[in-house]
């Protein structure tokens, strides 16, 4: 858990970075830090490590305050990740994913294995990677291994700054969509920054929207998209939040919630998986391959079927009720 | 592009060797190396007087210029490299004659003025390189190493010597091989070495004393500087070197 209480950051004196932060990261949670450029996340997430120093009020880390704990001990227990995935030239592969174990001493047995299990974890062969050096991998490889080295003491606690940030979009949605599916499995406490609306819906437990060292709203990201604290929330979600909160919907959640269409069958209707998202589904909708969609599960078993008013009927009703 | 500037390259040094036999044939066909053979303890004596000069004022240098840079680069003492830079800068500035003038007038005639002399002189371009080297290292990598729980002491042995160490080594050798030509200055004042057969020729008009005392010099400092570049070769980590020749391909 990491819990901010009343955290203040001010340079030379009267520069205010960051003012009375408050928030809390749940155990397992991913909390995204999001806002414009300067508004202070990095700030924030490098005073969780302490690479940045704290003027005014504290973190506690699991009940531990950051203050007064031992700075390279407690580094030792949060993964790191940096946008540029600062890998060290000099050391290859295996060396690089196993420097904090390597510093805590684990023997040279334990560490083959660690490094084994983590890099199968991030997608990548464990025996073909080990010897190389990162100026051989690719962004996105170089990336994984930067996942991989933070998780290589299995710290409970990870701090990430804009990880995915310097990659080509369709690299990042893989690495996102890996990631996911590790954090699933792990379910580490993350705090994350990033600059991207749509990663952080895609990813985030939770938002933090901070504008000028303030929180401007700390929420779900469907309350965030639906129910906007306030005008800078509106604008920086975007004027299409309607649209991007239906990527946290999947067909499903539709199906549950409201009664779906009997099955017509007509030249006009296409099938659609319930797991997709129903972001997906209206723009199939919009895009005129059909007008309507056949809503199946995995066996392929019809449920009945969604139009757009159906899809309008579901919004209204999760906007209100996220209210 | 590629084909043609591999070909020139070739044709240059083609020449570049035709010259060098040419010339030495010439240079064992006149005797030129006579002394060499005449007097092989004067000769023995001189060269480990020449190669005494170089290596104690080589490593003296190493020995302070290497930390010196590592103490301005760190981030508390930033403040004082101009300071020391200014200092060491002002030993290479004064010409090399003036320098070892100048460590005679404090040491006197004898091989430690030269070795002094030569020392200040080699500094310079070591600590240079070695500032250039560790500012060369990736801020972000440092970033990461701290945050990942590196004390200061971990992060300048594992991460930023090995970074900077192609460039500290370069120094050494732009050092040292200079020192090789300016050491035969030592014999102005007093101190030995092969510049004593070089300026005996000169005087004396003697191409065998001037070739006797001059090519084994010039061939020193290519010894040196082939033995720093294996130096760097073996030093350096592998991924670095690797990293280097993929850039530059």
């Amino acid at each position: 858990m990491i819990h901010f209480n009343d955290v203040t950051k001010v340079y030379n004196g009267n520069v205010k970075a960051i003012e009375n932060m408050n928030f809390t990261v749940e155990d397992g949670e991913l909390v995204i830090m999001l806002g414009p450029s300067g508004c202070g996340k990095t700030t924030l997430l490098r005073m969780v490590n302490q690479l940045e120093s704290i003027t005014d009020g504290d973190i506690m880390l699991n009940g531990k305050s950051v203050r007064h704990s031992n700075k390279i001990e407690m580094r030792r227990n949060i993964g790191y990740v940096i946008q540029s995935n600062g890998l060290f030239p000099n050391m290859n592969i295996e060396d690089n994913a196993m420097i904090v174990p390597n510093l805590l001493g684990w023997d040279r047995k334990k560490m083959r294995d660690r490094f084994n299990m983590l890099m199968e974890l991030v997608g990548l062969k464990p025996d073909e990677y080990r010897k190389r050096y990162p100026h051989e991998l690719s962004g996105g490889q170089q990336q994984r291994v930067g996942v991989a080295r933070a998780l290589a003491a299995d710290p409970p606690v990870m701090l990430m700054d804009e990880p995915f940030g310097a990659l080509d979009p369709i690299i990042r949605t893989h690495l996102q969509e890996e990631f996911l599916q590790i954090q699933k499995e792990l379910k580490k406490t993350i705090l994350f920054v990033s600059h991207d609306i749509d990663e952080a819906v895609k990813m985030a437990d939770k938002i933090a929207l901070l504008k000028g060292g303030k929180m401007m709203q700390y929420a779900e990201p469907a309350k965030m998209l639906n129910k906007p604290a306030n005008s800078f929330v509106a604008e920086f979600v975007g004027q299409d939040r309607v649209l991007k909160s239906m990527s946290l919907y999947t067909v499903r959640d539709l199906a549950n919630a409201l009664t779906l269409k009997p099955v017509m069958e007509s030249p006009d209707s296409q099938n659609i998986n319930e797991n997709l998202s129903l972001r997906v589904a209206i723009s199939k909708i919009l895009n005129q391959e059909a007008d309507q969609l056949i809503v199946e599960n995995d066996n392929g078993t019809r449920k009945g079927s969604i139009t757009l008013d159906l899809i309008e009927q579901f919004l209204h009703r999760e906007i209100k009720e996220s209210v | 592009m590629d084909r043609t500037n591999k070909t020139i390259a070739l044709i240059i040094k083609l020449i570049f060797w035709a010259l060098l036999i040419a010339f030495f044939v010439w240079a064992f066909a006149n005797n030129m190396f006579s002394k060499i053979w005449e007097q092989p303890d004067t000769f023995l004596r001189l060269l480990g007087e020449h190669i005494t000069i170089v290596l104690l004022s080589g490593a003296a240098a190493v020995l302070l210029a290497v930390p010196l840079g590592i103490f301005v680069t760190r981030p508390k003492f930033r403040k004082s490299e101009w300071l020391i830079v200014g200092i060491a800068n002002l030993g290479q500035t004064i010409p090399s004659l003036a320098v070892l003038a100048l460590a005679m007038g404090f040491l006197g005639i004898g091989i430690s003025a030269a070795v002094v002399a030569l020392f200040v002189y080699s500094l310079l371009p070591i600590l240079q390189n070695t500032i250039a080297g560790l500012d060369s290292v990736d801020d972000n990598m440092i970033d990461a190493a701290k945050g990942m729980g590196l004390t200061n002491a971990q992060i300048l042995w594992k991460i930023e010597l090995p970074n900077a160490l192609t460039s500290i080594i370069a120094g050494v050798r732009t050092a040292l091989v200079i020192n090789i030509g300016t050491a035969a200055l030592a014999y102005l004042i007093g101190a030995g070495g092969l510049g004593v057969w070089i300026f005996t020729g000169i005087r004396l008009f003697d191409n065998a004393f001037l070739m006797s005392g001059a090519v084994p010099v010039t061939l020193l400092a290519i010894v040196i500087d082939y033995l720093f570049k294996w130096l760097q070769f073996a030093l350096v980590p592998k991924g670095l070197r690797l990293a280097r020749k993929a850039q530059n391909s």
